[in-house]
């Protein structure tokens, strides 16, 4: 008798969840499936579908695909300047705002405001900036310092990208850094004074240790997010990863194969080595980071 | 009574839906995708294909226009199989298309009628393959020279150059440097292949080999290449658009920028809007090691195969293409039309800023190469922009480029 209700009910559960479930597989499980299978395949979309089995072809030819190996040099150049900046920035900012200043609701708001802004919208924006008769030379050329080509020369091109990156999303990682800080018993700071600890230890010593779990939430999301870089890259460039492939990153890479050439097997191959990448990454930050209680 | 409510609704919906159906038996709807570079041209075309549904009362034609990243958009929905049933394509995207057979063979539905040989040939050519036409010509532009009147007098320059030692000379006078800042290059430049391919070709050099695969960095190639580079880097006087801070070359035309510049016909009808203070000539692109030479782009109307109205689909290109059709709308002079009888009937071939656009159709370059030219594209693009800002000399940049553009079309076929 306790079985058949026990049945009943999981039944009923899983009534419940079904459209979830569907949503999800359809959408999200399957999707990742065609694409792992996929990627082994050699496919033919466009007139005639075909699908011909390639083996381990499309993973031999990422290793000699001259830009593959330029698109993961920039990305990774691109992750290593973009999380940390974005992180001790969000950091910096939202120490400041939780001090105790004047109008700090204005200020928050205002910081946050680049967030909610369309990524594309805010490149347009820029990108009148980085004109060489733009805001940013005119303000450099003022105080004496060189001016670049921010759009067109190699050189300067990503580093433009990364500004306008950190810029962004450092105000997200703010709020959530400003949400934790709220967390931190203030006892814990009234101890430390009586103890004689000044505000710089009581930073290192409290404040940090007690972030520790959000900052790996930040880098975590900060790295997957900005391995994942196209939006910005494809409207700086306008869809070729140029000057002189300097702005090519791994998403715009698969966009240009699946799509330009609809090479959808190497794309796909393409995919998995990014996915492969940001694991390791989030892998080797986890083992630096070592989730410990705190208590 | 709980269950009655909703099915009574499905069943009205169904009603609903079969009504809808019964209404148009006999009409069709066709779709129609392509790009507009600005509204009046919009205009124009919805007024032939008013026309053309008040003469064919059966058929409706729904136009929709995909302006950026037009390629994919059109790619993806051939996949889809739910692409449109006329579309407009350049010739450059045609062999790929051609060649997976997404293209409805026109030929079986062509009269003689409909004058195919009115055509300019090296438009038709474009979109024909062993004979078989997958596409009609819909209009065409060259490059020529654009030149700023009044920078010309000012700098003393009697007429435009007529070869490019002349244009080189010239462009050196009409770059002036303020308090050591340039406000006024000779030349703007585009580096991108689209644009030079026929710098390529000026001394015998050739884009691509018969294998279609890249063969652009040969001696010959070279030697047209080096004249831009040498431009830009020893003498001075040539500009990008970035470099001068614009978003495209003819702005920075328009803006004074640069006094002098290779563009094409589509560049009139914006300079005149929206420079209506700047005045501007045109001429034929200077001769190159004694050779006439330029740069011909077309596009034509083509028939998804997939389509399930191709009468109508045919009976609509044909509408856009005949004499009447063209006409209608090849005056408002973004591109010039394809039909060698409209393009004399319209005086384009008298008129002072489209002649040099005419007569460059004769001995242009046709914008295209096999269905390996986006790869090649890319690679050029990104080689020759390093070395315009000279990070590697010429030879070694273009050698990169087509071993890149080579070894990927190897591999991916």
């Amino acid at each position: 008798m306790i079985s058949k209700q026990k049945t009943r009910e999981a039944l009923s559960g899983y009534a419940f969840m079904t459209p979830a479930m569907i949503i999800l597989g359809v959408f999200l499980l399957l999707p990742i499936i065609c694409a792992i299978v996929l990627s082994f395949y050699r496919v033919q979309l466009l007139g005639e579908v075909d699908f011909r089995f390639a083996g381990l072809r499309n993973f031999v030819r990422i290793r000699d695909d001259e830009r593959v190996w330029i698109a993961l040099k920039n990305t990774i150049q691109y992750v290593l300047i973009v999380v940390p900046s974005q992180t001790i920035l969000a950091l910096l900012l939202a120490l400041l705002l939780n001090a105790k200043i004047r109008g700090r609701s204005w200020f928050r708001v205002a910081f946050f405001l680049p967030t909610v802004t369309s990524s594309a919208v805010l490149t347009l924006i820029f990108m009148w900036i980085y004109n060489s008769n733009g805001l940013l030379n005119n303000f450099l050329s003022f105080l004496g310092l060189p001016t670049y080509n921010w759009l067109g020369d190699p050189e300067v091109a990503l580093k433009g990208i990364m500004i306008m990156n950190i810029w962004a999303t450092a105000p997200l990682f703010m709020v959530i850094y400003l949400a934790a800080l709220q967390d931190i018993p203030e006892s814990l700071y009234e101890a430390a004074s009586i103890d004689g600890a000044t505000t710089w230890e009581k930073f290192w010593c409290i404040t940090l240790p007690f972030l520790k779990p959000v900052t790996f939430f930040v880098i975590t999301i900060g790295i997957i997010g900005t391995f994942q870089l196209f939006d910005q890259s494809y409207i700086f460039s306008n869809g070729t990863g140029g000057p002189d492939n300097s702005t090519l990153t791994i998403v715009l890479l698969i966009y240009q194969y699946a799509f330009n050439r609809l090479d959808m097997g190497y794309a796909l191959a393409l995919t998995l080595i990014l996915a492969l990448t940001i694991m390791i990454a989030t892998l080797i930050q986890r083992y630096f980071f070592k989730e410990e209680s705190l208590d | 009574m709980r269950k009655l409510i909703p099915t009574s609704i499905a069943i009205g919906l169904l009603l609903f839906t079969v009504g809808c159906r019964s209404n148009n038996t006999n009409q069709v709807e066709i779709t129609l995708s392509g790009w507009q570079s600005n509204p009046n041209e919009g205009k124009l075309l919805d007024k032939v294909i008013r026309e053309f549904e008040a003469k064919n009362p059966t058929i409706k034609v729904k136009r929709e226009v995909i302006n950026s990243q037009y390629m994919d958009v059109i790619r993806t929905r051939l996949i889809g199989e739910v692409a449109p049933d006329v579309f407009y394509l350049e010739a450059f995207e045609a062999p790929t298309l051609i060649k997976y057979g997404v293209l409805e063979p026109l030929n079986s539905y062509i009269k003689p009628e409909f004058k195919l040989n009115d055509f300019e040939p090296n438009l038709l050519n474009a979109f024909k393959q062993n004979g078989t036409v997958y596409g009609i010509p819909k209009d065409f532009s060259t490059l020529a020279l654009f030149y700023n009147a009044t920078a010309l007098k000012n700098a003393g320059i009697a007429q435009p150059p007529r070869t490019w030692e002349e244009l080189r000379a010239a462009a050196k006078k009409l770059t002036i440097a303020q308090n050591g800042k340039i406000t006024q290059y000779g030349m703007g430049v585009v580096p991108e292949l689209p644009r030079q391919t026929f710098m390529i070709k000026a001394f015998g050099g050739q884009l691509v080999d018969q294998n279609n695969y890249a063969a652009f960095a040969s001696p010959n190639g070279l030697e047209g290449l080096q004249l831009v580079v040498d431009q830009y880097r020893r003498d001075r006087t040539a500009a990008q658009a970035s470099d001068v801070g614009a978003n495209s070359n003819s702005e920075a035309f328009g803006q004074g920028r640069v006094a002098m510049t290779l563009d094409g016909a589509w560049a009139i009808p914006y300079l005149k809007e929206t420079f209506p203070k700047l005045k501007f000539q045109t001429a034929e692109v200077p001769k190159i090691n004694n050779q006439k030479g330029t740069m011909l782009y077309t596009v034509a109307y083509v028939m998804n195969r997939q389509s399930k109205q191709k009468d109508a689909a045919w009976k609509l290109i044909q509408f856009l293409t005949d004499e009447t059709g063209m006409k209608t709308w090849a005056n408002q002079g973004v591109a010039l039309p394809s039909r060698r009888s409209i393009l004399a009937g319209l005086n384009y071939d008298r008129n002072p800023i489209y002649s040099p656009f005419v007569t460059g159709a004769k001995y242009g370059t046709i914008w295209q190469a096999g269905e390996t030219l986006p790869t090649i594209t890319t690679s050029f693009d990104n080689q020759f922009v390093s070395a315009m800002l000279g990070q590697q000399p010429l030879p070694e940049a273009m050698k990169r480029a087509q071993n890149t553009a080579n070894r990927e079309i190897y591999l991916s076929r």
